[in-house]
């Protein structure tokens, strides 16, 4: 008798788990912040949010090998290319825009497929007591001879600058972007090495002039996150927005898109919607720093002091990073981007 | 006519776990006759001896460097006596609870511009720039450095453990012949020891090339990463095929030799009881200069990462709330655990049918348990969750219900993954334990009347008792530090030390990263503790 109440209690507390109301996640934003954001969804939805977080590679292996029986509903993301290979792969459904998304976020950072939920702006650091660059300062100038040996940037097995070259040849072309990168590769003051934090610390260190990073490596460093030291070299440096007098500065994004065998889809938009409330962007830009998705959110106050009023690239549709990315690693490895 | 002779349950049951464990190499053999795109021909022409020299490179300076630590640690601690020998004997061994992706973290950490060193020199010396003249280890030095710290246990364990089963005789021979110290070191101590050196080594060669922690975490392109990458981002399956030979055979080679020197090794245990000589007692000056060098292989293989790990955990205390410790160790337990029961029981019931029915047939199928440990551990979950889909599909197709949620994002699958990664550490553990167990015991028991299970039970259970933990213990290690599997295959919510410390790495937030690490290395630690009289095989 014990054994079948035992058994029934049981089962119970499984078709609970079945029935409950949930959406689940797979995620190559690790942030430990993004977590938090989940449970305040869950406080108001009754939502409960399944994570698991990965590498992006490894996920899409995993959600293509599952096929129909996969349980994730949700695919969130840090690059523009990375959503854009899973719209091409058709792992996405369409339905991410929902109304209340298409009323806030810009259509440039969105599609049928995938919404963005923040961006991230990729600058030029340096150090001021050293160096005096032109404001105007485009990415296309960063490959003037002038620059030679002092200038240090991250691999090109990096997604960041995969885009980043990607929308060089979106906006100026294959040919052109080519003898680009043959010159800017010359003028690197070490082979490429390290994450993005790395070669802001190079330049604070003197070992460099220059440096390409996201702009949310600094914030971090001077959020005192990374310990004192960290902050005190995160001082040192200024931010430099390129392409002022062009398109301006080339902006990547956090992303998301609902999956094809989504089985909670309705659940995946609700959170998608929450993610761009003004609460949640305010949530996002102050733990990650990244730039808010809608108007009227600031960005975190360690960033805003570099400058709010700086023109971003949103003419560049973030959609062509997928397109154009593998042209953009044959490219940057043809040249000896290591 | 044998082979149907040989066919019986254990057979039957031999045949079905080899298979299993086979499945990451049939896999991966299966792809190879799969269509590709030719997309990324000019970027496979690139790459492919960048993938091809970055791991050779690697190869060649852990096997030196390892080479180097792991002789001369054992020989100093084997032949001499010198302050502070028997705790260097078993400190050295606690290297092993530090997987080379954390020893990563910690030298990122301490050298990097604005790190922790530099952090030390300001404290010490007053603020000033004393980056330029701080060494970087990061790229190929930092995960050679990395990977050699956290791997030289391998050649240090099997070389004490050969010295130390002939050291008497060794020494002796050498005394006779007149030898100085350096001359029996190379002409006679060495050249014995070399099986047990060759095995470690290419246990040091495998570990090597199957990372994928360490060179991700530096940004390497290995064959491993690239395989990785082909098979999945650029879904091009004619360079992970390429690369997938390439390293089949890399892996193959060192499995031969590996097999080949354990086999030789035997040959050179003593048959007769041996007794250990007295160690040879060095002068004042050169037992300090080697209790040097012991004390900072010690400190640079477990002490370094130890502290660092530590003092972040201390200086950051805000983890402690963010991180639930608690499901961390509860999750890895119960991992440990099932995996532990798994392995032994399967390799036990092999062991035991091999045994009585004597078949050499089912020895060399047995062979097949080194491809789940040969085959790194990222393409293994690939492999596995490949061949998962294969055969739900083909379930599918008959009508039978499909079997990828029961082992894609379970607990069940990270067992049977960490089943086929971890077997021949357990089978052959267990089997060389059996191999003690003289036949005639069997013989004398069926005499008594006792049936083939009860000898199981009474006999060689009780027998088996020491080793059964020591392998428990082995297994829990390898899975405490395990990263690429159980990242890929763990179920929503489920997070290990390993994973949560990669998460914070990634985000660049090795800070979150040492709470989780330490935690890692503690419970490695005092598993290592407990057993180290077992490892170094003095028991």
């Amino acid at each position: 008798m014990k054994f079948i109440v035992a058994s029934l209690l049981f089962l119970s507390s499984m078709l609970g788990n079945v029935f409950a109301e949930e959406v689940n996640v797979f995620t190559s934003r690790h942030y430990e912040s993004d977590n938090e954001l989940y449970k305040k969804f869950t406080e108001q939805t009754g939502i409960k949010v399944n994570v698991i977080s990965g590498e992006d590679g490894a996920l899409q292996k995993r959600i293509k090998e599952e096929g129909k029986d996969s349980k994730a509903d949700l695919y969130i993301t840090a690059d523009a290319g990375k959503l854009g290979a899973f719209e091409a792969e058709g792992l996405f459904q369409t339905g991410a825009s929902s109304n209340l998304i298409k009323s806030v976020v810009p259509e440039q950072l969105r599609t049928e497929y995938w919404v963005s939920i923040a961006k991230r702006a990729r600058v030029i650091f340096y150090d001021p007591a050293r160096t005096t660059p032109d404001p105007n300062l485009s990415y296309e100038d960063l490959s003037h001879p002038e620059f030679k040996g002092k200038i240090v940037i991250r691999q090109s097995n990096s997604v960041y600058n995969q885009s980043l070259v990607a929308s060089l040849i979106e906006n100026d072309g294959l040919e052109k972007t080519k003898i680009w990168v043959k010159e800017f590769v010359k003028n690197f003051a070490r082979p490429a090495k390290g994450n993005d934090r790395s070669q802001i610390l190079a330049v604070a260190a003197g070992e460099a002039d220059y440096a390409i990073a996201n702009t949310y490596y600094i914030a971090l460093m001077l959020s005192g996150k990374k310990g004192s030291e960290q902050k005190v070299a995160a001082r040192k440096v200024k931010i430099l927005f390129p392409n002022q007098k062009g398109r301006g500065t080339h902006m990547n994004i956090s992303g998301a898109g609902i999956l094809k065998h989504a089985s909670n889809k309705d659940n995946a938009i609700k959170l998608l919607e929450f993610l761009v409330t003004p609460e949640a962007q305010k949530h996002i830009v102050n733990n990650t720093f990244e730039y808010p998705i809608i108007d009227g959110v600031e960005p975190s106050p360690l960033i805003s002091q570099f400058g709010l009023d700086f023109k971003q690239d949103l003419e560049t549709n973030v959609s062509t990073f997928a397109k154009r990315q593998a042209e953009a690693l044959r490219i940057m490895t043809e040249a000896g981007w290591n | 006519m044998s082979l149907i002779r040989n066919i019986n349950p254990w057979f039957i049951a031999s045949l079905f776990i080899s298979l299993i464990v086979a499945i990451p190499l049939i896999t991966v053999f299966g792809s190879f006759f799969n269509s590709t795109s030719e997309y990324y021909q000019l970027l496979r022409e690139t790459y492919l001896m960048t993938y091809v020299s970055n791991s050779l490179l690697i190869l060649i300076g852990v096997m030196s460097l390892t080479f180097c630590l792991g002789v001369f640690a054992a020989y100093f601690v084997s032949f001499y006596d010198f302050p502070g020998v028997n705790f260097f004997k078993w400190a050295l061994v606690l290297s092993f609870a530090v997987p080379a992706y954390i020893y990563a973290y910690s030298l990122t950490a301490f050298f990097e511009n604005y790190g922790s060193l530099h952090g030390l020199l300001s404290f010490l010396f007053g603020e000033q720039n004393y980056n330029p003249y701080i060494p970087k280890f990061d790229g190929l030095a930092g995960a050679i450095l990395s990977m050699s710290f956290s791997l030289f246990g391998y050649v240090y364990v099997l070389t004490r453990a050969s010295f130390y089963h002939q050291s008497h005789n060794l020494i002796e021979v050498s005394k006779n012949l007149g030898y100085s110290a350096r001359e029996s070191f190379l002409k006679i101590i060495l050249p014995s020891a070399r099986p047990a050196i060759v095995a470690g080594l290419a246990l040091v060669a495998m570990e090597c090339l199957a990372d994928f922690g360490t060179v991700s975490f530096f940004g390497i392109s290995t064959l491993t990463t690239g395989i990785y990458n082909s098979w999945i981002s650029f879904d091009d399956l004619n360079t992970a095929n390429q690369l997938s030979f390439i390293l089949l055979i890399f892996i193959f080679v060192l499995f031969f030799v590996e097999n080949h020197s354990r086999g030789d090794a035997k040959y050179h245990q003593p048959s007769r009881g041996f007794r250990q000589i007295p160690r040879i007692e060095l002068t004042k000056n050169k037992g300090r200069l080697v209790s040097l060098f012991l004390s900072i292989l010690f400190f640079l293989s477990f002490l370094f990462p130890f502290l660092q790990m530590s003092y972040w955990t201390i200086k950051f205390p805000k983890y402690f709330e963010q991180i639930d410790i608690l499901a961390l160790n509860l999750n890895t337990l119960i991992l440990v655990i099932l995996a532990s029961i798994a392995l032994i029981g399967f390799s036990f019931l092999i062991n035991f049918g091999n045994r009585i029915s004597k078949s050499k047939l089912l020895d060399q199928l047995s062979l097949f348990s080194i491809s789940g440990y040969a085959m790194p551990g990222i393409i293994l979950a690939i492999a596995f969750m490949t061949f998962i889909s294969w055969t739900s599909e083909a379930l599918e197709t008959f009508g039978i219900f499909g079997i990828k949620s029961v082992f894609i994002g379970s607990v069940l699958g990270l067992i049977f993954a960490y089943f086929i990664r971890f077997y021949s550490l357990a089978f052959n553990g267990i089997k060389s334990s059996y191999l003690k167990i003289n036949q005639s015991i069997d013989e004398s028991s069926y005499l008594l009347g006792y049936t083939k299970f009860r000898t199981f039970r009474k006999i060689h259970i009780p027998q088996l008792k020491d080793s059964i933990v020591l392998i428990g213990i082995l297994i829990a290690i390898e899975i405490i530090k395990e990263l690429p599997m159980t990242l890929i295959l763990r179920p929503f919510n489920f997070d290990t030390f390993a994973t949560k410390a990669h998460a914070y790495a990634s985000q660049d937030l090795l800070q979150g990263a040492a709470l989780p690490s330490l935690f890692l290395i503690l419970w490695g630690g005092l598993l290592i503790f407990l057993t180290s009289k077992h490892i170094l095989s003095e028991k």
